[in-house]
């Protein structure tokens, strides 16, 4: 008999929706599960078990009632402060905007999905939680920040997570951990009670096992429904350098496999001032970063401190700059997505680090993986654009890759349009790898 | 104690953080490779980046 959590996000809906699984079952069984399996990748290190019945018992009949999912700390829940990968409770407890969207449609949390301390870091290692894992080895990254939420999928442990997406952090841990992540279009939920309210580059992410189950999280998480259409005959724009140039050869190949497979029509497309947009993105960044307070200051690792600290040096002459390189990229990527329907290139520059030696080697040479993460990513935490990671398959070293597209403003329905029709030309074959701690 | 070193103690100390030596090295090799990036705001000229408002949730008007 199928475990319950080997169901997709899609199929526990509807088995409870008809009766043949109750609420009630289901989260025994993710429960369980989360019991049995998550002590090697820590990535639900909270577990509401006795506030998950509560849930169930106030649950509204939503399109999501009963399903699972957990919520990443950088969200304030009704019964529990957001702590940020922290062991301080930094934003009370609350219903945080994000939350009531997913709550109003039905899921149930049961618990705290790990994250990189603070969020600033792509490896999640650092967390006052300990280190999250990668499910196809543990000895490997999850990816961070949301590395907990994309782990727990991957393991399926649930079927679903809310993530968070300042530089990258919902899309870098489902590309090392082979499952989707989607950032929304800046602001286009409430904020409050959110970390991301405080920096102009956060949105929520949702993270799923395929673009079926991403579309019906973030058609809750919107309020609106986003109907799915052909994927098919799309135009996608291939910005080379550095997006493709500078990344490890099995991660292009097998991108460039998966976009061969879909049969879209493919250009090369130049955005103007995209070599200042790392300058821009730090410029801004450090200016809203600051340094939080002495008693959270003394529990962060040494590097989040050094890295807090060494922006606090930052001259603040770079911010108008940055702001102005900022509106010019703007105006870029719409220009340029006026020719095509997405931009693509690798989500990551290779496959996960591991969590002793978390650096990479590309053609620009060997470097701490957080910085070509953070470059493959940023363009739209700077511009505000959607983006998802969809997975495209394995590396030599059984690690999973993820294809980025970064779509027009409010386009998150096509990028799972895009992100389903990848699944149906490849027979499901990348979604549906298994990590060896999922079988 | 090199010039960095002096400046960064001295800045850390107005808001109350005391730096070890080996986080103070860290500290600065991070702060020069940021710094190598954003010197480059200072290379554009800037009557071709107008200031213009920014409403991340939407493609920016056209102009």
């Amino acid at each position: 008999m199928t475990h319950p959590q080997d169901l997709s996000l899609r199929q526990q809906a509807e088995a409870i929706r008809h009766g043949d699984l109750s609420a009630k079952e289901l989260l025994e069984a993710t429960l369980e599960r989360l019991r049995s399996r998550d002590s090697s990748i820590n990535s639900t290190p909270v577990i509401f078990d006795e506030l998950s019945q509560v849930q169930i018992s106030q649950a509204p009949a939503g399109p999501l009632f009963g399903v699972p999912i957990t919520v990443k700390d950088m969200f304030a829940l009704p019964w529990r402060a957001a702590r940020n990968g922290t062991s301080l409770n930094l934003i009370p407890a609350g219903a945080s905007g994000p939350y009531r969207n997913l709550r109003d449609a039905g899921v149930i949390v049961v618990g705290v999905a790990n994250q990189h301390e603070l969020g600033i870091g792509s490896t999640g290692i650092y967390s006052a939680y300990g280190a999250m894992r990668n499910p196809w080895n543990p000895l490997h990254c999850a990816g961070g920040s949301s590395g907990g939420s994309a782990a727990a999928v991957g393991a399926h442990l649930v079927a679903g997570s809310l993530a968070s997406d300042s530089g990258g952090s919902t899309r870098i841990p489902a590309s090392f951990c082979g499952v989707v992540g989607l950032k929304l279009t800046y602001g286009s939920v409430p904020y409050d009670g959110y970390f991301g309210a405080a920096t102009t580059f956060s949105a929520p992410g949702l993270v799923a096992r395929d673009g079926g189950d991403t579309r019906m999280l973030t058609a809750a998480m919107l309020q609106r429904p986003l109907p799915q259409q052909s994927g098919s005959g799309l135009r996608v724009g291939l910005v080379r350098e550095p997006y493709w140039n500078d990344v490890d050869h099995e991660a292009a190949d097998l991108c460039t496999m998966a976009l061969k497979l879909a049969g879209w029509k493919v250009s090369e497309v130049k955005i103007e001032n995209l070599e200042l947009a790392g300058a821009a993105f730090l410029g801004r960044l450090i200016a809203e970063a600051g340094i939080p307070s002495s008693e959270v200051f003394a529990t962060l690792s040494e590097p989040t401190r050094a890295l807090l600290l060494a922006g606090m040096l930052a001259p603040a002459r770079f911010v108008p700059r940055a702001d102005r390189v900022r509106a010019a990229v703007r105006y870029s990527l719409a220009a340029a997505l006026e020719t095509v329907d997405f931009l693509a290139w690798p989500t990551t520059p290779g496959c996960a680090p591991t969590l002793e030696d978390p650096w990479v080697t590309i053609p620009s040479g060997r470097t701490p993986v957080d910085v070509p993460n953070v470059r493959q990513n940023s363009l739209a935490n700077l511009t505000g654009a959607p983006a998802i990671s969809i997975p495209v398959g394995l590396s030599a070293s059984a690690l999973p890759i993820g294809l980025q597209l970064l779509g027009p403003w409010g386009s998150e329905a096509r990028l799972l349009d895009a992100a389903e029709h990848i699944e149906r030309v490849s027979d499901r074959a990348f979604v549906s790898l298994l990590a060896p701690l999922a079988r | 104690m090199s010039n960095f070193e002096d400046w960064a103690r001295a800045t850390y100390r107005q808001v109350g953080i005391e730096v070890g030596e080996n986080e103070l090295v860290l500290i600065e090799m991070i702060y020069a490779g940021a710094l190598g990036q954003l010197e480059m705001l200072d290379r554009i000229n800037l009557e071709e980046f107008p200031a213009r408002g920014i409403d991340l949730r939407h493609a920016p008007k056209a102009t």
